[in-house]
């Protein structure tokens, strides 16, 4: 790479992760929310549970649901708290890169100043260093994707779960209200989720390598 | 590029200054580093910061394998003093830093392993370079409440951080003391505000007129030699400090 090269492209590399971070820092704060709602389901399948108990015999399809939702809720949990721990690592080795970039432009400009270019050898070694940190964050990039199409996958399934509580709903006779109303919630809720979820993986932070 | 200029040598010991870098941005303060060597090893003090790392190694790098480094010495915490630890040790990750107790896990902030850092106690402590003896001695409260500067008793050079820095207007940045009342009027403002103890102040004064001292060499400004050595310790003697005008 020339100096002139170097010079031009190391501010780019700088904004590319700086961007990267910012964006990383809003895909945790809507993980963050959908945990938040993927809480409010549980306790809401929950209820539906207790209301399909009281419903008895008219509501057994609609109890079945709701026990399926209510493991949905679990498993969304649990898929939500891996994404979290790959968007902390996301943002570990963002900010590595970042502070790689700064030294490596430092020592660059030490070696190129030096006479007879003492350092090179430092300076290999700090870009091995700086690759091995680009190349983990490609690799949780990809995880991270893949962690966000799984949970979008399972959304979808809780979407399903929901759309046929409201149809077991309408078999409830006299507890069709509440039970339409509860399962209008649910449908609500995780298409909310779904919503999130298809914006995550649309994030320009999975458009980067 | 900063240059240096080799201020003492008998032999293999030498003390080279690096020091006024043209292409330095106006907006960080201009900084002097010591390198110190003996035998095969050399110590650095007070390497500066990040920002000015490629000068500074650029310039040593003309006059020592900056991989021999052995050591590092940081006369207090601040910044311009050694926010740059991080990139020496990507040259030698074995290289000693040494410290003041008070600073040794604040400094680990800017780089470095546990294994990186010696602590001295408030009342200095020998280092040794490839045999050479340097005496770390005590100057806290100037301004740093963990301050340490750094003698070399064969070459009589003392390296004393802040104490004795002035800040040169351009044309009047040469690198010794040509005139002593004409230098000392960069210097006042900066002692009287920096330093902050009239006592610390006055103990160091007794301390060091007791040490053969041919040069007296600050971390900012002009290096003082001969008469104006004891001329300096004088005058700081007489000036009240830890004052502020507002």
């Amino acid at each position: 790479m020339t100096m002139t090269t170097a010079l031009t492209t190391l501010p780019t590399k700088t904004q590319q992760a700086g961007v990267d971070l910012l964006r990383i820092v809003r895909i945790n704060e809507e993980i963050k929310s959908v945990v938040g709602v993927a809480f409010k389901i549980n306790i809401m399948a929950l209820n539906a549970i207790f209301l399909a108990k009281r419903a008895g015999t008219a509501a057994r399809g609609f109890g079945v649901l709701s026990n399926e939702l209510r493991v949905f809720s679990q498993d969304l949990r649990d898929g939500m708290s891996s994404l979290t721990s790959l968007i902390h690592g996301c943002v570990t080795e963002v900010s590595l890169v970042l502070q790689d970039i700064r030294h490596t432009a430092l020592l660059r400009r030490a070696v190129d100043l030096s006479p007879a270019g003492c350092g090179r050898d430092v300076l290999a070694a700090r870009e091995v260093e700086n690759n091995r940190h680009a190349e983990r964050l490609a690799r949780l990039r990809k995880q991270l994707r893949g962690a966000l199409d799984d949970a979008f996958r399972m959304v979808e399934l809780g979407g399903v779960l929901a759309k046929s509580a409201k149809i077991e709903a309408a078999y409830g006779q006299s507890f069709a209200v509440p039970l339409s109303q509860v399962s209008g919630e649910f449908d609500g809720v995780v298409e909310e989720i779904r919503a999130s979820l298809e914006a995550l993986r649309r994030s320009a932070f999975f458009a980067g390598n | 590029m900063k240059k240096t200029k080799t201020i003492f040598q008998d032999g293999n010991h030498k003390w080279v200054a690096i020091v006024r870098d043209p292409d330095k941005p106006n907006y960080l303060i201009d900084t002097n580093e010591y390198l110190v060597t003996h035998g095969g090893q050399g110590i650095l003090l007070d390497p500066g910061g990040a920002e000015v790392f490629p000068a500074v190694f650029s310039a040593l790098s003309s006059e020592f394998d900056p991989s021999a480094l052995s050591a590092i010495f940081a006369s207090h915490q601040d910044p311009d003093i050694c926010s740059s630890l991080a990139l020496w040790l990507e040259f030698n990750p074995k290289m000693r830093c040494y410290v003041s107790w008070l600073w040794s896990s604040f400094i680990p902030h800017f780089g470095g392993t546990a294994e990186t850092f010696v602590s001295m106690p408030d009342e200095g402590a020998d280092i040794s370079l490839d045999g050479l003896m340097l005496k770390a001695i005590p100057a806290h409260y100037l301004h740093s409440s963990g301050n340490l500067h750094l003698y070399d008793k064969v070459a009589k050079v003392l390296f004393s951080g802040d104490v004795g820095a002035a800040l040169l207007p351009p044309g009047e940045d040469g690198l010794f003391v040509e005139s002593f009342d004409k230098h000392i009027r960069h210097a006042e403002g900066f002692h009287r505000r920096w330093m902050g103890s009239n006592e610390a102040k006055r103990r160091w004064c007794e301390r060091v007129s007791q040490m053969e001292i041919d040069m007296l060499c600050p971390q900012h400004g002009a290096i003082y030699q001969g008469a104006d050595v004891q001329r300096f310790i004088n005058w700081f003697d007489d000036l009240q400090v830890g004052i502020c005008g507002g």
